[in-house]
């Protein structure tokens, strides 16, 4: 599944779009949605996955780009990455409340788990994407052990909790906790 | 070397990576603003992980998306760019809430009127009202089709819908923006269809999610979806 990757390093210039919704210029607004919005989408997608829902998503993360595009701080980070994060965590946040909502609490999601049934419609493995990746991220998630690599993609880019990945790998809610802990671990140790 | 790994990085690594629950996600963002140490890490997380985001597919959104959004910030799509000054306190027209009330009470009207033209227009025939399609939410292949001819009457069809493995079932379920959780209208089979008569819920609504989880043989023991989603989609009004 190697469909057109949008390249990390694209060229288009987030920092004076940021800077132009801070000086309320709607054309930059315009700008930044018209180069960004089918990327944020794609992101917001996979996460909450609902194509309504993430359009949602796509017009709160644009309503507030335009409301807190004077709080960016070019000194904390690019652009490209204020843009991308504030999309993901209110898409995450929706996931996040709605489980709430579904599944009172980890233990009855442990519980319903320990059944070990829910395994018959479980994910497929991401592994080939990994590959196509950029940078020296790819190059540290290959060392990962399989599972730990699984648990943070899935997490990361499906917006799965730890309940769900154990579902996806077929393993009990403790293993997988230690998975991504450990694998985080090692990706802030080998990107140093 | 971990040795440097403490329970900040536990916190900022796991917001940035999506596995903090609802209650943790609202500690950090609470946090967040007071503690810049705690700021310093989940940045350094999102810099490191923001490659896996080029893994998910580019969706274009429909056109009304940016509409929506010129709307909310006050900008209408006919005047992109009136003179806003660049200092001061935004006016009333950046009332989001404003906003909304007038384009809700906008649609409203609308609807009024085209429901009241519609009676007058075609009074004894009703033709479906409400379609869904619920998709597979992983690859969105479609599983099952619900065409709902009046507000408080649906029916389900199969689609070639995968179905229940031994000693599991599926459960069909149904939620409105403004109700608290969802709730059930009954075991579903995939090779049957299935008359829904809604008589104990609301009438049907506009964008009413409806989905299908795969539960215990008897149906979840807790009245609310346990499993996984295998098709979700949401009510779309024919008109």
């Amino acid at each position: 599944m190697t469909a057109a990757l949008p390249s990390v390093n694209d060229h288009f210039d987030y920092e004076s779009a940021l800077a132009g919704c801070a000086a309320r210029d709607v054309t930059a607004l315009r700008r930044l949605y018209e180069h960004a919005a089918p990327y944020l989408l794609g992101v917001a997608v996979r996460i909450v996955r609902d194509r309504a829902l993430a359009e949602d998503v796509l017009h709160d993360a644009f309503v507030k780009v335009w409301s807190h595009a004077h709080t960016f701080d070019p000194a904390r980070g690019a652009a490209r990455g204020w843009l991308f994060s504030l999309v993901r965590h209110q898409a995450l946040n929706l996931v996040r409340d709605r489980l709430r909502l579904v599944l009172p609490d980890e233990d009855m999601a442990q519980a319903i788990e320990d059944e070990a049934a829910l395994a018959a419609v479980a994910g497929t493995a991401p592994a080939g994407e990994t590959r196509v990746m950029l940078g020296r991220l790819a190059i540290c998630l290959e060392q990962l052990d399989p599972p730990k690599r699984d648990s943070i993609l899935y997490a990361y880019v499906d917006g799965c909790s730890h309940s769900e990945i154990a579902t996806r790998l077929n393993a009990p809610l403790g293993s997988v906790k230690a998975w991504v802990r450990r694998g985080l671990q090692a990706l802030k140790e080998c990107m140093q | 070397m971990s040795d440097d790994w403490d329970a900040l990085d536990d916190l900022a690594a796991g917001y940035v990576l999506g596995t903090l629950s609802a209650a943790q996600r609202e500690e950090v963002a609470r946090r967040l603003p007071q503690e810049p140490g705690l700021q310093d890490r989940v940045d350094d997380w999102e810099a490191r992980l923001h490659p896996l985001s080029a893994l998910a597919e580019p969706v274009t959104p429909a056109p009304r998306v940016w509409a929506g959004i010129a709307r909310s910030i006050g900008h209408a799509e006919q005047r992109p760019k009136p003179a806003t000054p660049a200092t001061g306190t935004p006016g009333w027209w950046h009332s989001l809430a404003l906003w909304r009330g007038i384009a809700f009470g906008a649609t409203a009207c609308s609807l009024l009127l085209a429901a009241m033209l519609g009676l007058r227009a075609f009074a004894p025939p009703a033709p479906p009202r409400y379609v869904v399609v619920l998709a597979a939410p992983q690859d969105k292949t479609p599983g099952w089709l619900i065409q709902a001819s009046s507000p408080r009457r649906l029916k389900l069809i199969p689609l070639g819908a995968q179905a229940a493995p031994t000693n599991r079932a599926l459960q069909f379920w149904t939620k409105a923006d403004d109700w608290s959780g969802p709730v059930s209208l009954g075991l579903v089979q995939a090779d049957q269809s299935l008359d829904v008569a809604l008589d104990r819920l609301p009438a049907l609504q506009d964008n009413q999610l409806f989905e299908i989880t795969l539960e215990p043989a008897a149906g979840s023991p807790i009245g609310r979806p346990t499993g996984p989603v295998l098709y979700i989609g949401r009510a779309v009004l024919v008109r």
